[in-house]
C-alpha cells in the first residue's frame, strides 16, 4: 500500500500542476521509432512475425464496422498523435486479453469486448497496451527474463484472469509475446490512467474494469464451489499486480484526477451489436454457467435483456440440463420471442425444449418453422426426425 | 492428470516386453469397451492400452496420432465423456439422460473444447441413422489439437438407450490419414452391436 | 494421457529396461540410399517450440525462450547446411496461402514422427500389428505433397521439430524415476526429430528422433549440439 502512495506521489510530481477537469496534459510523442540496438531488432523481427500471425489468423474478425469502432476508441483514449500508427487485429477468442508488439501492432479478443461494459473501460485496456509501447517496456523486459530461471507461463496469468484455461498454442504465443514484470504492469496502469485523464473518458473505468474481472471470477469459483482468493499483494509467481490491489490504487488515482464524462456505456453495445450473437455463442461455449451469468447480467444492466441475452441465457439452462433447468430454458426462449428475436437458434432451441418436456405438438410446430427459416441447415435432417412422420411417431 | 501419468508409469514399469497394446485381426470381437460392444473387424486394427475415461477405448492402425477409433460405452446419467483433468476447475460436460439426439453433438464439442484446450471445434452435417440396430445419429466434425498442431477430421456415430450414451467416432489428420481409412471405419461402423 | 506424457513416458520404460536391444532413433525405409550430389533438397524452416510443463502436464509455451531457441537453431543450421552432401535450399515459412499448405504437411510430418517414436522405436510399445517385419519402416504424409508449387524441382524435402519443456513436472518424474531404483533422468522433456521426405511419394525415407537430445537450445553452444545431433547420420552425407 505504501508503495502504492509512493508511486502515485511520484506521478503527480511528474504531471503538470493543474489537476482540473482536463486532466493531465501528456509529453510530446515522437513516433517512427527505430530499433537501434541487436536486442531491439530481434525484439522488432518477432513483433513482424507475430503481426503476421495475426494477419492471417483464422480467428481473425474482420468486420469494417468493428474495427473502425475500436481504432476510434483507442484513438479517443491516446490521442491521434499516438494512434496513427497502430495496427489493430480482432481476433474471435472467448477471453479477456490485449496484447501490443514493440513495433506497434495491437491484438484484442472478443473476450475482452464481450467484458467491457463502454468506451471508457475498452479504451482503459486499450491504453494501457499502448503505454507499453510508450514506455518501450517489452525491450527492458527481454533484456531482464534472460538472466531470470523463473518464468511464469503467460497464459497462466491469463487464465487466472479469465477464470478459463486458454490452451492453444499458437495463440498463446501470440498473447505471451510481450509479459512485463510486477513493476511494469504499474507503470503502464499509471500512464494508461493519464491518457485517460486527458481524454473525454472518465479515468474512474480503468478501475471498473478490473472490479467487473474479479466479480466474474468470483461467480464462476462460486459457481464450481472453489474459494476464490483475493490475494492483496502479488504472489511469488505474479508478474502482475493482483487485481485487487489494480482496482485499489486505480480507484485512488482516478479520484485524484477527479474528472467525470460519458464513459459510453450504450455506445459500446450498439458498436458491437452485430457481432455480439456471435460472441456469446462462444462464450456459453465455455461451459461456465457462472460466469457467463455475471456477464450476461452485467450487459443487461445496460441494455435490458435483449433478445439475444435472453437466447444465450436459455441456451445455457438448455445444455446445463439440471432438474429444473428445462422449464427456465423454455420460458426464456419464449420471453427472447416476446421480445422481437425469433432466429432460427431460438425456434430450435425452444422446439427442442417443448419436446423434452413432453409437449410434443408445439415443440413439433416450432421446428417446423426453423426448418422453414433455414432448409439447408447442417442438423436440418436430424431436426425433421422430430416433426410428426407420415408413416408414424418418431421416437 | 497426475494420477493418470502416474499409473501409465506403473504400467509401463511392471509390463514385459511383450506389447501392451493387443492385436485385432479381422473377425468378429466382442467385450469392446468393458462389454458395451461388438463388432466385426474387416481388416486389422491395434486396441491401445491407454485410454482417456473409463468407457472408452481406441483402436488404430498405424498410432492414434494418425488414425484413431474411439468407442465411448454406456456413459450415464450426470457423467462427462472423459475423465476430468480438474473435477473443480476444468469440469467438463455431462450426458444428461433426457438428451435428445440433437444434443449429442454440441455435448462431444463442448467436452472437446474443454480437454483439448481448443477454441474451435466444428461440428459440421448430421443426420439420423441407424445405428447397431437403434435409432441415432451420425455427424461430422473438425478441429485443430493444440498439442501437435494437426487439423483433425472426425465422424461419429451415437445412440441413447437405457439412459445411456454408446457412441464410436473415427479421427484423423484432414491430410491423408482421414479419407484413407475412413473406410474402414464404416466397415466397422456398420458391424457394431450392442452387447444385450 | 496426454500424448506427450505418454512419450516421455515410454522413455522412462526405455531407461528402466534391461532388454539388450538398444533404443532405436534412426528410421530408414526399406531399399533407401541417398548418393551424396544426385539429389535436390528443400530444408523448411524449422519449429522450434520451448516452454514449460503445467502441472496438468500440458505445454505452456514461452515466447522468450522460444525466439531465443529459434535464432541459435537457425544459426547452426546455416553453419551445416553446406556439410550435408547434397544442394540444401533454404524455404521460409510465412503467412500466406501457399506457406499454408507446408505447415500442414510439417505439422502432419510431426504427428507421423510423434508415432514412429511411440509405436516403432520402441520395442515394448511397438503396435502388435506393426511387429511382423522389423525391418519395415513405412510411413508416409500422402502423395498430396507433390502437388505443391513451392516444391518444384526439389526431391526431398528436410523437416526439423524440436520441442523443449522445462518444468517442475520434470522433477516429479525425476523423483518417481529414482524412487523406481536411481536411474539419472534428466528433468523435462527434450524432443527432437529430424526427417527426410521424398517429395513425389510423401513417404518419410529416413528419420531421426530422439527423445533425450541433449543441449539447452536457449544457448548457442546448446543449439550446437542439438542441431549436430539431429543430423548425425544424415543420408548422403560425404565424408567430412
Amino acid at each position: 500500500m505504501r508503495k502504492a502512495l509512493a508511486l502515485a506521489a511520484g506521478l503527480l510530481a511528474l504531471a503538470q500542476p493543474c489537476l482540473a477537469e482536463e486532466g493531465y496534459s501528456l509529453p510530446a510523442y515522437t513516433a517512427a521509432y527505430e530499433p537501434r540496438t541487436v536486442d531491439e531488432r530481434g525484439l522488432w523481427m518477432d513483433a513482424d512475425d507475430y503481426e503476421k500471425l495475426w494477419a492471417g489468423s483464422p480467428t481473425r474478425i474482420n468486420d469494417k464496422e468493428l474495427n473502425d469502432y475500436v481504432r476510434r476508441v483507442l484513438c479517443q483514449t491516446v490521442g491521434r498523435d499516438r494512434c496513427a500508427s497502430v495496427r489493430i487485429y480482432i481476433l474471435d477468442i472467448p477471453a479477456f486479453n490485449a496484447s501490443m508488439t514493440a513495433n506497434g501492432a495491437m491484438s484484442v479478443w472478443s473476450g475482452l469486448l464481450l467484458r467491457v461494459r463502454s468506451e471508457a473501460e475498452l479504451g482503459a485496456v486499450l491504453g494501457h497496451e499502448f503505454a507499453h509501447f510508450e514506455l518501450r517496456h517489452s525491450l527492458k523486459g527481454f533484456q531482464n527474463r534472460r538472466t531470470t530461471s523463473d518464468v511464469m507461463a503467460w497464459i497462466e496469468v491469463l487464465g487466472s484472469i479469465a477464470q478459463r484455461d486458454v490452451r492453444d498454442a499458437q495463440l498463446s504465443l501470440i498473447g505471451s509475446a510481450y509479459r512485463f514484470d510486477r513493476q511494469q504492469e504499474k507503470d503502464a496502469d499509471l500512464l494508461g490512467l493519464r491518457y485517460l485523464g486527458a481524454s473525454s473518458y472518465p479515468s474512474r473505468a480503468a478501475s471498473e474494469v478490473w472490479q467487473h474481472l474479479m466479480e466474474e471470477a468470483d461467480a464462476t469459483a462460486a459457481g464450481r464451489k472453489i474459494r476464490r482468493q483475493q490475494r492483496y499483494q502479488a504472489g511469488f509467481f505474479d508478474t502482475h499486480p493482483t487485481e485487487l490491489s489494480r482496482a485499489d490504487y486505480l480507484l485512488a488515482e482516478a479520484m485524484k484526477i477527479g474528472d467525470t464524462g460519458d464513459a459510453g456505456a450504450k455506445s459500446h453495445y450498439a458498436a458491437i451489436a452485430g457481432q455480439l450473437p456471435r460472441f456469446l455463442a462462444s462464450q456459453t461455449k465455455l461451459n461456465d454457467f457462472a460466469g457467463t451469468e455475471y456477464i450476461l447480467s452485467g450487459i443487461a444492466a445496460t441494455t435490458g435483456w435483449t433478445g439475444e441475452l435472453l437466447q444465450a441465457r436459455a441456451d445455457m439452462f438448455a445444455t446445463r440440463a439440471n432438474p429444473r433447468d428445462l422449464i427456465t430454458a423454455t420460458t426464456l426462449y419464449l420471453n427472447a420471442i416476446d421480445a422481437g428475436y425469433r432466429r432460427p437458434e431460438t425456434l430450435r432451441g425452444l422446439g427442442l425444449s417443448l419436446i423434452k418436456s413432453g409437449q410434443r405438438e408445439e415443440g413439433a410446430r416450432y421446428l417446423s418453422e426453423y426448418l422453414e427459416a433455414v432448409p439447408g441447415a447442417p442438423d436440418a435432417k436430424l431436426i425433421s426426425f422430430y416433426l410428426p412422420q407420415p408413416t408414424g411417431n418418431p421416437k | 492428470m497426475r494420477k493418470i501419468a502416474i499409473a501409465g508409469w506403473l504400467l509401463f514399469a511392471t509390463v514385459t516386453p511383450a506389447s501392451a497394446h493387443k492385436l485385432i485381426e479381422p473377425g468378429p470381437v466382442i467385450g469392446i469397451a468393458k462389454g458395451s460392444f461388438s463388432a466385426t473387424a474387416t481388416s486389422t486394427w491395434n486396441r491401445l492400452q491407454q485410454k482417456e475415461g473409463k468407457f472408452q477405448e481406441i483402436w488404430t492402425i498405424d498410432g492414434d496420432h494418425l488414425n484413431r477409433v474411439i468407442f465411448l460405452g454406456g456413459v450415464p446419467d450426470g457423467e462427462p465423456l472423459l475423465t476430468e483433468r480438474d473435477k473443480k476447475r476444468d469440469p467438463l460436460p455431462k450426458f444428461a439422460a433426457q438428451m435428445l439426439l440433437p444434443d449429442i453433438p454440441v455435448l462431444f464439442e463442448r467436452t472437446y473444447r474443454s480437454y483439448y484446450g481448443t477454441p474451435v471445434v466444428e461440428v459440421g452435417a448430421m443426420e439420423p441413422v441407424t445405428f447397431a440396430g437403434e435409432q441415432g445419429i451420425r455427424f461430422e466434425y473438425g478441429y485443430t489439437d493444440t498439442q501437435d498442431e494437426v487439423e483433425r477430421r472426425g465422424e461419429a456415430f451415437a445412440v441413447v438407450r437405457n439412459k445411456q450414451l454408446f457412441m464410436i467416432a473415427f479421427e484423423a489428420p484432414k491430410l491423408y490419414y482421414f479419407e484413407r481409412d475412413v473406410g474402414s471405419f464404416h466397415a466397422l461402423a456398420r458391424s457394431v452391436k450392442l452387447a444385450r | 494421457m496426454d500424448k506427450v506424457c505418454r512419450v516421455f513416458a515410454l522413455f522412462l520404460f526405455a531407461c528402466c529396461a534391461t532388454a539388450a536391444s538398444a533404443q532405436e532413433k534412426t528410421g530408414i525405409k526399406q531399399g533407401f540410399e541417398l548418393k551424396p550430389g544426385t539429389a535436390r533438397i528443400l530444408l523448411l524452416e524449422p519449429s522450434v517450440r520451448v516452454g514449460a510443463q503445467s502441472t496438468g502436464g500440458l505445454f505452456e509455451p514461452n515466447a522468450d525462450w522460444t525466439a531465443q531457441s529459434k535464432q541459435n537453431i537457425e544459426r547452426e543450421l546455416v553453419a551445416i547446411q553446406g556439410r550435408l552432401g547434397n544442394a540444401i535450399d533454404r524455404h521460409e515459412l510465412d503467412a500466406t496461402d501457399s506457406s499454408a499448405d507446408l505447415r500442414r504437411y510439417h505439422a502432419l510430418f510431426g504427428a507421423v514422427a510423434d508415432s514412429v517414436i511411440e509405436y516403432q522405436f520402441f520395442p515394448g510399445n511397438r503396435l502388435p500389428s506393426k511387429k511382423k517385419d522389423k525391418r519395415l519402416f513405412e510411413w508416409s504424409v500422402g502423395p498430396g505433397l507433390r502437388a505443391l508449387p513451392a516444391l518444384d524441382g526439389y526431391d526431398y524435402i528436410l523437416v526439423i521439430r524440436t520441442k523443449d519443456a522445462f518444468g517442475s513436472t520434470g522433477r516429479k518424474l525425476l523423483q518417481f524415476a529414482a524412487a523406481m531404483g536411481g536411474i539419472g533422468v534428466q528433468s523435462g522433456e527434450h524432443v527432437g526429430m529430424a526427417g527426410l521426405i521424398d517429395v513425389r511419394s510423401g513417404d518419410l525415407v529416413w528419420l531421426n528422433a530422439d527423445l533425450k537430445m541433449g543441449g539447452d537450445v536457449r544457448t548457442a553452444e546448446g543449439a550446437n549440439k542439438r542441431v549436430r545431433q539431429l543430423l548425425e547420420g544424415f543420408p548422403g552425407r560425404g565424408a567430412e
